[in-house]
Formats: structure tokens, C-alpha cells, sequence
């Protein structure tokens, strides 16, 4: 397949489902009878309303939203369990689900046997599975129990057989189903290695998941759906982070605007919901006065406890010059715990920048530098004054002349710079 | 591609996968037991013990079949494999709700692989019935003939049959509640309007034509005459067999094709 042939397509796709009432089951006789089908139907639930976009090879594509925003139904209309109402979805190439770890596994019958079927379950040929099977029962490490039927196993030993058979099934497409949140950690991180090299054999990966930091981490690209519709489409840090802010506005925070174009990276971790500046009165400002004291802002969430955190700003020139950056590790100080929300303040007792509109930086990162949440061009402000001063800085300042210097009286009475 | 027969080739494609899901069944179901498959022949040994002893001892066997007990092995052994797919098939979507909502097999594998279960079940039980008549055989009781030879092709049109009809009803039963009852129901009224018990023979000649209406009356009609009196199945026969087989095929995979795409978000 050309590498410009989108692997999988999704047009204007629409989802409908007939609810039938409380009987999971229709009978005969209210399909013979449609006055009383009538009666006891429940009308129909749109779960998906008109969604398109396309998945490159090689894309890593994570889709998040809320429960109920339509994100399992689009993962089994790529998958083909179910069928568009209206709209196509169309997927190149192989493909293999990861809906439901296990799902094909028999508990009565040996890992050996259930590897068979589940590899002839995800469209393996049954040389293809023979060729596979030693890496796939490695991979799983369930080598001293692959004669003891399924039912012996736990359940994170069936898990990762499952993983594992489906990891190596050498899909196109692998629709993954917040499949991770089971399995332990060591096996979690081979997943996820897995999961790098397929993308690096230009596979395309799907991820539903409600894991953030994951879908922020691990793909390039996240979609966020909101009651069936694309909400947002983009880089997945940034549609996180929208979607987060979405999340904490839904919970009674102010969102503020975002800066013009603001690009936002980081894992998720922890992330910020809110940025401001605050003038001279504490009052939120889009316009400050130069050297007059002003605050830096920034509302802060981890979700997680914290040990290792960093909290910065860094404020440029819309030409992207830097005029300084800020934080806390710079000035000295050992994170020991952050969790939940939170609020970071940076008083400035006085603004020294020269007139002009600058733009602010605001993050949270690891010491080591690796981004939560760094959201650049947040916001924007401007500075005024009563004097110019060419380039960034316009300090404090006095002049002073000796010898024989002189001024014109109304133009260059000797001034301070500030009036502070 | 034809529509009814859509199925069909999904299902040729997806034959490794149809034999795997049969082998589980079967494998499942005997695994623990210290008899293990030795049951599969067990199970129809014992069946033709029971049906000797009570024809012998108890009822009168009919006059016109002897050994009855041996008359009555065939048909219902193929019985047994006509009930059960249809039974199992009206279950089986339910049962492997979690797969079809899960995986992107063909849902047509389980039906059909429900049908191959039996199928081999079926095969298993005709080795007892292959022993049972070489002793009588060599007790005189029967004299077996070419026309055993055509037995396998009466099993294979009504296999055919049984899969068409087992889509259908696999089908049916996900979108109806009822469909399993009125299909348990409609197989106990068809074993007493089937050749099974008696021979065609001992059918009023009127009633014969209205027998016909029954799709499985001829096969069992044909399996009489091939596993148990060894005589030929006449031609109009073979073509009766053929076009039921051909009607349940395209019938029943156009009735399923219709549902399918419903079947995931229903079972």
C-alpha cells in the first residue's frame, strides 16, 4: 500500500442504535405485531453523529471523550463488528482488534489450544500461527502452564496470552481497547514496547483508553469525541489538554482563553487548567503598566501524588526572543509532594519590561526536564508606558551627565524611568 | 457475489477456524473424563443396547423391519445430527455473545461450526453403527450391499441442508426469543412425521406426497434404504434431496444475510 493511502477512513460515519426496550430480545410476536413493538421500543440512541478522519500508516491515533461519547462504538465500526447507519469506514489491510483480551479463550481447553484458535480468531492462518507460537507464548511468559487448560490460569496470565497473540499477528491496523489497565507493570511496559515496534514497522495503532498520560505518551495524534461528534482532532498532548480542560470546566473551574495558537506538550501527570497575569490590584489583565508589580498565575492538577515537579514561566517576545525563564528548580527549591489542584503565584514587584506585547510560557515538567504539561504561547499581554526603550528590558533607571552637557528644557527634563 | 451464498464463501475462507471451534466443542466437552472420546461411542453403543433389549423384551418390534433395533440405529443417529445442529445453532450466538461482539470473525463460523460438531459426533456413532450391522451380518440378520456406498451422499445433501437451515435459524433466534421453542417444538413433531421409526413403506400410499412436504422425509427415507435395506435411492429422490439442500442453502443464507449485520449488537 502507498504510503499516502490512509489505513484506515472514516467518513461522515453515523451510528444508530434501535434500543428495544427492556427485553434484551425482540419475540415473534412483536415483530408480527408492530403496534405493541411500538409500544415497548425505546426509540433509538445515536452513538456516533457524523464523524470523519483518516489514519496515516505508521500514525499512532488515540481516541478519548467521556463515557458514552461514542468511542467503543467507533473503535467496533473500524473493527467491522458493526456497521455504519449511515457514512463508510473503511480499514486497509490487516487488522486485529484488541477489544476484549481473551474473548475467544475456551476455559476447558490447554493455552496451546486456545493460541490456535484465537490466531485463527484474528485471521491468522494456521502455518502463520506455528511460526509465531514460540515468541507469542514467550512473550507472554506462560511457558510451564501451555498444557493446563485456560481455567487454571489467573486472569493476568490470560491477559497477556491474549496480548501477546494479538501483538503478534502482524496487523495493518491494531485496534487497541483499554487493554492495559490489566497486567502488571513489567507487563504493561513490554506492551508498550510492543507497541513502539509495530509503529515503527509503519502499522497503525488505535487506542481507546481513559489512561490520559497514556494516550498523551504514546501516540502522535488523539481524537476526542464528545456525545458522538469529533470534539477535536490534533496532536494528542493537545487534545488531552483541551479535553482536560474541558473535564475541569465541566467541574466548576474557570477556563480561561488559551493564547493564539498555544501548542501544548507534556504527558498529563499533572497539568495546568489555567493561566493568567494579575496587574497591580490583583485583578486579571491583558494590558500591564511597566514597572509597576504584577503576578504570574497558573492553576494546577495533579492527579497523582507528585515528588518530582518543576513550576515554570518563561515569558518572550512575539518574535520569539526570550526574555526570561523562570522556575522552581533554578531558584532552589526540592519538590517533596504535589497533588490535586493547586495554585502557583510569581510576584514580580515590578514589571521591567520594555513596551510591547509579549507572550507567556507556563509549565510543569520533571526535573529532568520531561513535560506534564508545558503549554507555550498561553497567553499574551502588553506592556505600557510613558517612555520607550528599544529590546526587552527597561529597567529602573536614572541618568546622569558631567562636563559640558546640556538639555532642552521642555524635552529633556532629567526624569526617572518609573515612577516607583 | 449472490447474495444467499455469500455466506458460504465467508465460511470456505474461514474453514480452518470453522474445523478449530467444532475440534473445541468436542475436545471441551470430553476433556476430564476418564473415558475421555471413547464416550462419543459409547453414548450410541449403549443407545442400541437399549433399543435391542426394549424391542426384544418389551415392545413387540414391527413385523416388517428386522432386526428393528438395527432399522432404528441409522435414523436416529442422523436424527440426533439433524436435532442438535438446530438446537445448538439456536443457541450458539447467544453463547458466543462475547466473541461475536468482540472479534471480527464471521459470525457465520459458529452456526456453522455448531453444525460440524455434530456432524462429527454423527460420524463417530455410524462407527458403532458400522459394527453393529457387520454382527448382523455375520448373524444373517441383514445382508449388506453396494448401495451402503450411497449413504455418504445422503449424509452430505443433508448436511448441506441442516447448515442452510441452521444460519437461519442462528440468525432468527438472536433478533426472536421464540424462535428456539418453536424450533425444539417443530423437531419433536418432525421425528414422529420422519421415516424414522418406520419405513416409508408402511405409509398409506395417499399420505405419501403429503410426506414429501416434510424436508427431511426423503433423507430419511434414503438413509433407510441405504444403511439398513441397501437398495438404491431412486432418482426422483436424489433430486428431491438435491433441490431441498439447494432451497436451505439459499434460503437460509439469504435469511441470515439479512440479519447479520444486526447480529453483533443483538446477541
Amino acid at each position: 500500500m502507498s504510503a499516502r493511502e490512509p489505513a484506515i477512513r472514516v467518513r461522515d460515519a453515523v451510528k444508530v442504535y434501535r434500543r428495544l426496550g427492556r427485553r434484551p430480545h425482540g419475540t415473534l410476536k412483536s415483530a408480527l405485531l408492530p403496534g405493541r413493538a411500538r409500544a415497548g421500543s425505546g426509540g433509538s440512541v445515536t452513538a456516533l453523529d457524523g464523524v470523519s478522519f483518516d489514519a496515516a500508516p505508521g500514525e499512532s491515533l488515540g481516541i478519548i471523550g467521556a463515557n458514552g461519547s461514542g468511542k467503543s462504538t467507533l473503535l467496533k465500526l473500524m473493527a467491522g463488528i458493526v456497521r455504519p447507519t449511515r457514512g463508510t469506514v473503511e480499514v486497509r489491510g490487516r487488522l486485529a482488534a484488541l477489544l476484549e483480551l481473551g474473548a475467544g479463550f475456551h476455559p476447558e481447553i490447554s493455552g496451546r489450544e486456545n493460541v490456535e484458535i484465537a490466531g485463527l480468531l484474528l485471521g491468522l492462518s494456521k502455518r502463520e500461527i506455528g511460526r509465531r507460537f514460540a515468541e507469542i507464548v514467550r512473550f507472554a511468559g506462560i511457558e510451564d502452564f501451555l498444557d493446563e487448560p485456560v481455567k487454571t490460569y489467573s486472569s493476568g496470565m490470560a491477559v497477556r496470552l491474549g496480548f501477546s497473540i494479538a501483538a503478534h499477528s502482524d496487523p495493518d491496523v491494531l485496534l487497541v481497547d483499554e487493554v492495559l489497565a490489566v497486567g502488571d507493570e513489567a507487563f504493561a511496559h513490554r506492551a508498550l514496547e510492543r507497541f513502539a515496534e509495530l509503529e515503527r514497522d509503519g502499522r497503525t495503532l488505535v487506542f481507546v483508553s481513559h489512561d490520559l498520560p497514556l494516550i498523551a505518551d504514546r501516540c502522535r495524534r488523539a481524537i476526542w469525541l464528545d456525545r458522538g461528534r469529533v470534539a477535536a482532532d490534533g496532536p494528542a498532548a493537545e487534545t488531552v489538554a483541551r479535553y482536560r480542560d474541558h473535564v475541569a470546566a465541566g467541574e466548576g473551574e474557570r477556563r480561561l482563553g488559551e493564547g493564539p495558537g498555544g501548542e501544548r506538550v507534556g504527558s498529563g501527570v499533572a497539568f495546568i487548567s489555567s493561566v493568567h497575569i494579575l496587574d497591580e490590584d490583583g485583578r486579571p489583565a491583558g494590558r500591564l503598566r511597566a514597572g509597576k508589580p504584577a503576578s504570574l498565575v497558573m492553576a494546577v492538577h495533579a492527579a497523582e501524588p507528585l515528588t518530582d515537579f518543576v513550576f515554570g514561566f518563561r515569558v518572550a517576545t512575539v518574535s520569539g526572543t526570550v526574555v526570561v525563564g523562570v522556575n522552581t528548580a533554578l531558584e532552589g527549591l526540592s519538590p517533596a509532594r504535589f497533588t490535586g489542584a493547586g495554585r502557583v503565584t510569581l510576584s514580580l514587584p515590578s514589571l521591567d519590561l520594555a513596551p510591547g506585547v509579549y507572550s507567556l510560557d507556563a509549565a510543569i515538567h520533571a526535573r529532568d526536564g520531561a513535560p506534564y504539561d508545558y503549554r507555550r504561547d498561553v497567553l499574551r499581554f502588553e506592556v505600557t508606558s510613558d517612555i520607550a526603550a528599544a529590546g526587552v528590558w527597561s529597567p529602573s533607571r536614572t541618568w546622569q551627565f558631567e562636563g559640558d552637557v546640556k538639555w532642552q528644557e521642555a524635552a529633556a527634563k532629567p526624569r526617572r524611568s518609573t515612577d516607583g | 457475489m449472490l447474495l444467499p451464498l455469500s455466506p458460504y464463501s465467508r465460511l470456505l475462507a474461514s474453514r480452518a477456524l470453522v474445523r478449530a471451534l467444532a475440534g473445541r466443542e468436542l475436545v471441551a466437552r470430553y476433556r476430564g473424563g476418564a473415558l475421555g472420546f471413547l464416550w462419543a461411542l459409547i453414548n450410541p453403543l449403549l443407545l442400541l443396547l437399549v433399543y435391542a433389549t426394549v424391542f426384544r423384551f418389551v415392545f413387540a418390534p414391527r413385523a416388517d423391519v428386522r432386526p428393528y433395533a438395527l432399522f432404528l440405529f441409522a435414523g436416529v443417529l442422523a436424527w440426533a445430527f439433524v436435532s442438535g445442529s438446530l438446537q445448538d445453532a439456536a443457541e450458539t450466538f447467544r453463547a458466543n455473545g462475547p466473541l461475536l461482539r468482540k472479534t471480527t470473525v464471521p459470525p457465520e463460523v459458529f452456526p456453522a461450526s455448531a453444525v460440524l460438531a455434530r456432524l462429527v459426533h454423527l460420524l463417530l456413532a455410524l462407527v458403532v453403527l458400522v459394527a453393529a450391522t457387520a454382527v448382523g451380518a455375520a448373524r444373517g440378520s441383514v445382508t449388506p450391499g453396494l448401495a451402503a456406498l450411497e449413504f455418504p451422499l445422503v449424509l452430505a445433501l443433508l448436511a448441506a441442508t441442516v447448515l442452510g437451515l441452521a444460519l437461519a435459524v442462528g440468525a432468527l433466534s438472536v433478533h426472536f426469543a421464540d424462535v428456539r421453542d418453536i424450533v425444539a417444538n417443530l423437531l419433536t413433531l418432525a421425528f414422529f412425521v420422519t421415516p424414522i421409526l418406520y419405513p416409508v413403506a408402511s405409509v398409506p400410499e395417499r399420505w405419501r406426497s403429503l410426506m414429501r412436504l416434510n424436508p427431511f422425509a426423503t433423507f430419511f427415507s434414503a438413509i433407510q434404504d441405504t444403511a439398513f435395506f441397501f437398495r438404491p435411492v431412486a432418482l426422483a429422490d436424489w433430486l428431491w434431496m438435491a433441490g431441498t439442500a439447494a432451497v436451505a442453502l439459499g434460503g437460509g443464507g439469504a435469511v441470515y444475510e439479512l440479519l447479520r449485520d444486526s447480529l453483533a449488537e443483538q446477541a
